[in-house]
Formats: C-alpha cells, sequence, structure tokens
C-alpha cells in the first residue's frame, strides 16, 4: 500500500519502507514537510478524490466584500505595485490595507473556531472553489486553491498539535511562513525548498 | 511592447559592463537605479551582465483574462473565510501570554493573509492598474467606508494609476472606446481618429466599438 501527503505529495511506500503504515508510531510526520500522520491518505482513494463533483451554483451577484477581505486585496495591489517597481504606489495600497486590517470585524479569540473555518475550509470551501476553476478552464484560480487547500492541511495540523502538546510544541524552535504561498513550517531552518509551491528556503519568512 | 530596463541591487556589484553599454547614459547614476526616464529599452546592458542583474520590464501590461461571475464568487467566499481566519489568529496573537501560541498566531495570521492575497488575485485583481481595481478605488472615493479611511491615498493611485484595460469608468472624455476582436485589447482614441489596436495593430472590421 501506498499513502501520499496531502499537503506536500510526499509519497510513503510500505513496500520499500518496509514498515506497514499502520505500525508507524503516532509522532511520525512527513519527512518532507513535517506533516502528522493524519494528513496521508491510502493512494487509492486519493485517486477516486480527484474526479470532479458537479459544482456548485453560486449566484453571479457579487457580494460586497468584508472589510478583512478588502485589506487582502489591497495588500495584494501592494504587492502587484511592487513587482512591478512602482513603490510609492504599493506604500498608498498598504495605507488602504492597514485600514481595513483595524477596522475589520472581531472575531473570538477562539483556536476552536479557527480548526473549524480551517476543516470547513478543507472539507468544503476549496473543493467546491477548484470544482468551480476547473469547470470554466481557469488554471490561475484552480493554482491558487490548489496551494491554498496544501496550505489550509498544515495550518489545521500545527492548530491541532498544539492543542494536545501545548507549548512544548515550540519550545525552542523557529515557526517560518513560506512569503509565496503562506505554508507554515515548524523547525531550526526552513526547508530548502516549499513543499507546496517550490521557492527556495530565503523566501521563508522567520515569525518573530 | 514597450520595456524599460530595471536593476536588482541585490544582485548588482556595481562595477562592470551596463556602464559601458548604454547608449543613453541610463545606468551610471549615484543611487544606482537605472534612470526611468533616460532608458529607450533597448535591452543591451541586460545581456551584458555578467550577474543577471538586469530585466527588461514592460512599460504596459496587455488586459487580464477575463474572470467568469462564477468563479469570481467562489474565489470571494474563500477570501471572506480566510479573512476570519486571519483575523481570530491576529486576535489571539494579540492576547494571550503564552509565548508559543503568540509565535504560531502569527504565523497562521500571516499566512491566511497570504492566501486570500494569492485567491483575491484570481478574482480579477491581478493588476493594480486594471480597470477593476481602479473602479474600486473611485467607488471607495465617493462612497468612503467610514471614518479614517485614507481616502486621500485612493485619490493619489487613482492619478498615478493609468488603467491598462480601458476598464476605468472616470470622468467622462471625448474619446472612444474599442475592443480589438482579434487580440482582445480594449484601447481609445481621439473622437475623429482612426482606431488602430495598440497590441496588435488591426484596423477597420476587425475593431469593435464599446463605447
Ligand atoms: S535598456 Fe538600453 S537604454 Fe535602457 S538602460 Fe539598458 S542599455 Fe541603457
Ligand atoms: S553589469 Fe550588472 S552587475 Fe555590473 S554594474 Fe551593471 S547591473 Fe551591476
Amino acid at each position: 500500500m501506498r499513502y501520499i501527503c496531502q499537503v506536500c505529495g510526499y509519497v510513503y511506500d510500505e513496500e520499500a519502507e518496509g514498515v506497514l503504515f499502520s505500525d508507524l508510531p503516532q509522532s511520525w510526520t512527513c519527512p518532507m514537510c513535517k506533516a502528522p500522520l493524519s494528513m496521508f491518505a491510502p493512494v487509492e482513494t486519493e485517486e477516486k478524490a480527484t474526479i470532479q463533483e458537479e459544482p456548485v451554483s453560486f449566484d453571479g451577484d457579487m457580494q460586497k466584500l468584508s472589510a478583512g477581505a478588502l485589506a487582502a486585496l489591497f495588500s495584494n495591489l501592494a504587492r502587484g505595485s511592487e513587482k512591478q517597481y512602482m513603490e510609492k504606489e504599493a506604500g498608498l495600497f498598504r495605507k488602504i490595507a492597514d485600514y481595513f486590517t483595524l477596522v475589520s470585524a472581531n472575531e473570538n479569540p477562539d483556536s476552536s473556531e479557527l480548526l473549524s473555518i480551517s476543516n470547513g475550509n478543507i472539507e468544503k470551501g476549496y473543493p467546491d472553489a477548484k470544482a468551480v476553476a476547473a469547470k470554466h478552464g481557469d488554471r490561475g484560480a484552480l493554482r491558487a486553491c490548489t496551494w491554498g487547500e496544501k496550505v489550509e492541511r498544515i495550518v489545521k495540523a500545527v492548530v491541532e498539535k498544539y492543542l494536545s502538546e501545548g507549548e512544548d510544541f515550540l519550545a525552542d524552535t523557529e515557526v517560518w511562513v513560506c512569503s509565496i504561498c503562506g505554508f507554515v513550517y515548524v523547525g531550526n531552518e526552513p526547508p530548502a525548498i516549499c513543499p507546496v509551491c517550490k521557492v527556495p528556503d530565503w523566501k521563508f519568512e522567520r515569525i518573530v | 511592447m514597450k520595456r524599460i530596463a530595471v536593476r536588482n541591487l541585490r544582485l548588482c556589484t556595481k562595477d562592470c559592463l551596463c556602464l559601458y553599454v548604454c547608449p543613453n547614459g541610463a545606468t551610471d547614476t549615484e543611487n544606482s537605479i537605472i534612470d526611468t526616464g533616460k532608458c529607450i529599452g533597448c535591452g543591451v546592458c541586460a545581456d551584458a551582465c555578467p550577474s543577471g542583474a538586469i530585466s527588461m520590464v514592460p512599460v504596459e501590461y496587455p488586459p487580464q483574462q477575463k474572470k467568469e461571475d462564477e468563479v469570481v464568487a467562489a474565489m470571494n467566499r474563500v477570501v471572506e473565510s480566510k479573512a476570519r481566519e486571519e483575523k481570530i489568529a491576529r486576535t489571539i496573537a494579540e492576547n494571550t501570554d503564552k509565548p508559543g501560541l503568540r509565535k504560531l498566531m502569527k504565523a497562521i495570521e500571516r499566512s491566511a493573509r497570504l492566501s486570500a492575497e494569492d485567491v483575491i488575485r484570481e478574482a480579477g485583481f491581478m493588476l493594480p492598474q486594471s480597470g477593476n481595481s481602479m473602479n474600486l478605488l473611485s467607488n471607495l472615493v465617493e462612497n468612503s467606508p467610514g471614518k479614517g479611511f485614507p481616502s486621500d491615498a485612493a485619490s493619489k493611485l487613482l492619478s498615478s494609476l493609468k488603467c491598462n484595460d480601458g476598464g476605468f469608468i472616470g470622468a467622462s472624455t471625448g474619446k472612444r472606446k474599442y475592443r480589438c476582436l482579434l487580440c482582445q485589447a480594449v484601447f481609445e482614441v481621439e473622437e475623429g481618429e482612426e482606431p488602430v489596436c495598440p497590441m496588435c495593430g488591426a484596423k477597420g472590421k476587425d475593431l469593435e466599438i464599446i463605447g
């Protein structure tokens, strides 16, 4: 049997390893991206899961974006300006983004709420969005949601790990975020390449 | 497509060939930034640089692929959900005195923002100078979302950005808008002038009046 990491795509082959997947200790993590055991799925079911379901129809009417979403919209345009070497514009967009970040709606500071949103994105949010993107042949949107879904799985994994191990999980170690796709990595050094979007290690930000 | 040279200061060793080859003296500047006013876009410096430090970047960008409404709606849903995640993580980080949890939540806050940025880009907000982006800015200037909104920043952007796809419905001008049926470019010409597609040179019946 083969098992695939749903974050980075690493395949655990029982035959090659000589150890049954079910015999691995609970503390075992993906050698590529450190995702926990629970992020692995048997290879057959993974193949079955990629069969597109009929996408859910959204009404074409664009709902108004919330302040939090507008914050991301404008910080994205700030980054877009930077890429074009338009520093002044980048600064102005960032100012608008900061305003929307500040006024974004309050949320309960509750990690179980965070987990439930994360689960919802993994089970429904991203798969639905990917199906719509695939239906319209929108490669860019499909790519963004594919990365996002993988990142979401690692977010869920690290939150769950923290909830079970507490502060020990993060004592004497660094936390890194890939500045391109948002992949989160716990370790002393960032991975040599991002397991999700494949950028080199210097694109990782150390969280302080 | 018109291009200009941009030097990556992290890679440049500041001492070699581009200084000799530029026909217009655009590369030899006291602040090391290539003078965009002088650069004529010939690309000789980029070819000569041994460090791969110079890229030729486009001055104008083609209109982006049009996004289907259904895709936009689907992307927006994801973005809304990531925005909530970001806010929860930020609030936890601000309120906890546990150093590990604070660090983890700051990482998730950052991660959620990056994912949201990536997805909203695919909902039609790729380029700062697209009609979509500019219409949104002008909307916010006209209907301020609330106290403290930096309206001046939005106005400055509206005057410094030049719309790349003709989609910005700004103040009315004495211009007519066309779409090229061959390459899909949208462009404007002064009323009375003969329209020619700036991207591919198409004329006449290959153009459609759209405004
Ligand atoms: S592209 Fe040509 S004109 Fe512009 S800086 Fe390089 S050599 Fe000079
Ligand atoms: S040739 Fe390249 S490395 Fe040398 S000074 Fe010019 S930009 Fe810098």
